[in-house]
């Protein structure tokens, strides 16, 4: 199930930040990838939110500015 | 833990890959119109915005008019983040076959962009510009910062409201052209009066009310500005569903994600109005479609058309075509019948709302719908892509759709209470005006069906020509037809030799100038009047009449109208001292019919450019265009 929840995940962050999936690792993060920027970071939380039915509060926003927090955080919900 | 409200459907299925797939195939082959019915099909199915994305990229992936998108340029100037709407503009746009290019003002800068003519939205030339304010931004006072009346507090004055938006309005119209959507304010979800609100002369409904009262007045004062209204749009969904507290707190942004469709699907109405695709022809299929059950198995009093569910569902949906057809939508049937079953139907049922002369064109056979399809386009002289065709079967819809990508596809919803809900929700025929020619349009084609037994009934085109009695009335463009003329430079599109579109505002625009003349032709004959059906605009230019726009509704071909335009041109012409008459030609795929229009009236060519344009002369000193004898000619210029 975590194979699949990372691929999905993957999948969601390639469509947002225009990126292909074999690129986003566990070291991809706001600091590397130019095209996360503050609009975009909004945007995947959004596209989360409606991917796996769940939602996060905006102090939670901050705590998934990279590949690993986001997985983390999505996991936390479900 | 906050809620999220309405989540979208079950993430991206196989399907919806499979969906992908498709669209970035038919992209790759050049198919837009196969790849914009995929596109359609996924965002029904998944309207996330995952999709919104892709689909903006897919339709930012390539040079807009090499895909055969119309390239179209949108201002957006608010007073919240509308920046997280540009996926859903993008993409839906794109499903409808424009590729929009955002011009977008900084964060509340709405007033400063409109009042400074050097601004950057007056420099992104916009084809059309959006106001979108929120009521609680523009008059806080009647939102979260409101008091109850009282002597203490007086209610809010409304006339400074309505000196800025006036002054904004007349600001933006003294400096651009481009025609402007304003939204409307929706009432506020929060009333702090409670249940007392509703009744208080000075409550915050009424306030909204009134401030909307002085916004239409305002807007009805400019050429040209248009009113969105948001206020409806952010009813039907429901406030609750449409507003997102958190994120307008968070980010400035109060629309939902899952609502920024209905906003994009909202404008692209008005998008595709201004760019010349609003849909003129409404196919329609008749079994489970104007009425429940088949005709051919149930007979008449079998079928379900009249006052008890679902018959009444059916009556409805009748009314709502019978609305589209008096605002100048043309009705045709293309329904697998005996012709007999059917006819029996218009004439004896007594629940039938539509009548047998409400349909301009009537195939019922059992040969394929596409066939029909384009029988009624050859018939009716309109374009495929200009028509809708409804049908509840799946397989018919599919097979049109291959067969056809072009024609836009309603597929009805399987309850026939849905039925008239799902016909009106994309607007496919909606226009920016409504002239007295569209209320008679379809009496029109009756007119024009009439006419055209004449022509076979003649003995030679002349002999026609003159039975018709034609009587041609040609006036300049003023206030009460302009926006008949703006309309025709809008959607015609064969007979057309330059195919520039035009807003009403521009057009005004060049009324104030002396050197362009523009003129319109209207044409009557012994079956009817046609009204005004022609549109000529010409500037003096030196010593040369230079034609920009000289078009004829497709209606009217063949009859020789365009040679009396340019006849009375060459008179013109002569009056004002000018010794050339010149026009440009801009070959379309659609504008064959018009090509060879000054050759065959004696001009020379002058020019011929790399791209197909050509420019042709008429040397006045030594060639005239005589009128046709066989015309009665009213003028007032």
């Amino acid at each position: 199930m975590k194979e699949n929840l990372e691929y999905l995940i993957k999948q969601v962050m390639s469509d947002i930040l225009n990126l292909s999936p074999d690129s986003i690792t566990d070291d991809t993060s706001v600091d590397n990838t130019e095209s996360w920027d503050s609009a975009n970071h909004i945007q995947l939380v959004i596209a989360l939110e409606e991917e796996f039915s769940i939602s996060f509060d905006p102090s939670e926003f901050e705590a998934m500015l990279s590949y690993l927090d986001v997985l983390q955080m999505v996991q936390s919900k479900l | 833990m906050t809620e999220t409200k309405a989540p979208a459907a079950p993430q991206t299925s196989t399907h919806d890959s499979q969906l992908r797939d498709a669209i970035t195939a038919q992209i790759k082959e050049r198919n837009l119109d196969r790849a914009i019915q995929y596109a359609r099909l996924l965002l029904q199915a998944q309207p996330s915005l995952r999709t919104l994305r892709f689909l903006r990229r897919i339709a930012e992936s390539g040079e807009a008019p090499a895909f055969g998108l119309r390239p179209f340029r949108v201002a957006l100037l608010s007073s919240f983040s509308i920046e997280f709407a540009h996926d859903a503009l993008i993409a839906h746009s794109f499903i409808n076959g424009i590729a929009v290019k955002i011009y977008q003002s900084g964060f509340n800068t709405f007033r400063q962009e409109l009042l400074d003519s050097n601004s950057g939205l007056y420099q992104s030339h916009p084809d059309l510009v959006i106001l979108a304010v929120e009521g609680e931004d523009w008059e806080p006072a009647a939102y979260g910062q409101y008091t109850t009346p009282s002597t203490e507090f007086p209610a809010i004055p409304l006339e400074p409201f309505f000196k800025e938006i006036a002054g904004l309005l007349q600001q933006f119209r003294a400096t651009s052209n481009a025609p402007l959507l304003v939204h409307n304010f929706a009432p506020p979800v929060a009333r702090l009066l409670g249940i007392l609100d509703i009744k208080s002369r000075d409550g915050q409904s009424r306030l909204v009310g009134r401030l909307n009262d002085i916004l239409y007045e305002a807007c009805s004062q400019v050429t040209d500005i248009h009113l969105l209204d948001y206020a409806g749009l952010v009813a039907r969904h429901g406030a609750v569903n449409w507003y997102d507290a958190r994120m307008r707190l968070y980010a400035h942004a109060p629309i939902h994600q899952s609502m920024l469709g209905a906003l994009a699907k909202e404008y692209a109405k008005y998008c595709r109005a201004l760019v010349g695709l609003s849909r003129k022809c409404l196919v329609l299929d008749l079994d489970n479609t104007l009425w429940g059950g088949i005709i051919g198995e149930e007979g008449l009093s079998g079928i379900q058309l009249g006052p008890h569910y679902p018959g009444n569902a059916f009556v409805e949906f009748q009314r709502g075509i019978l609305a589209l057809r008096n605002r100048g939508v043309i009705l045709a049937i293309a329904s697998k019948n005996n012709p007999q079953d059917v006819d029996e139907v218009f004439e004896k049922h007594p629940f039938m709302v539509l009548k047998h002369t409400d349909f301009a064109e009537f195939q019922v056979h059992w040969e394929p719908k596409s066939e029909s399809l384009a029988r009624i386009a050859r018939k009716l002289n309109i374009g495929l892509d200009h028509l809708v065709f409804v049908d509840d079967n799946p397989a018919e819809c599919e097979h049109v759709r291959t067969a056809l990508p072009m024609v836009t596809v309603l597929q009805l919803p399987p309850q026939p209470e849905r039925y008239l809900e799902s016909l009106f929700e994309d607007g496919w025929f909606d226009t920016l005006s409504l002239s007295e020619e569209d209320q008679k349009r379809a009496t029109l084609y009756e007119q024009r069906d009439q006419a055209e037994a004449l022509r076979e009934a003649s003995a030679d085109l002349e002999t026609y020509y003159r039975d018709l009695d034609m009587v041609l009335t040609l006036n300049p463009v003023n206030p009460e037809n302009l926006a008949r003329a703006a309309q025709l430079t809008q959607k015609t599109n064969q007979f057309n030799v330059t195919t520039q579109r035009y807003s009403d505002a521009e057009i005004a625009h060049r009324m104030t100038d002396p050197d362009w003349l523009l003129i319109t032709a209207a044409v009557a004959d012994r079956f009817g009047d046609n009204g005004i059906v022609g549109l000529v605009m010409a500037r003096l230019n030196n010593e040369s009449l230079d034609i920009d726009t000289f078009l004829l509704s497709c209606r009217i071909i063949g009859r020789t109208v365009e040679t009396a335009m340019l006849a009375h041109l060459c008179e013109i012409a002569n009056r004002q001292g000018a010794m050339q008459l010149r026009g440009t030609i801009i070959p379309t795929a659609k504008n064959i019919p018009v090509r060879d229009l000054f050759k065959r009236h004696g001009f020379t060519p002058e020019i011929e450019e790399p791209d197909g344009t050509s420019i042709w002369r008429l040397e006045l000193s030594n060639a005239w265009i005589t009128w046709p004898a066989w015309f009665k000619v009213k003028k007032t210029c």
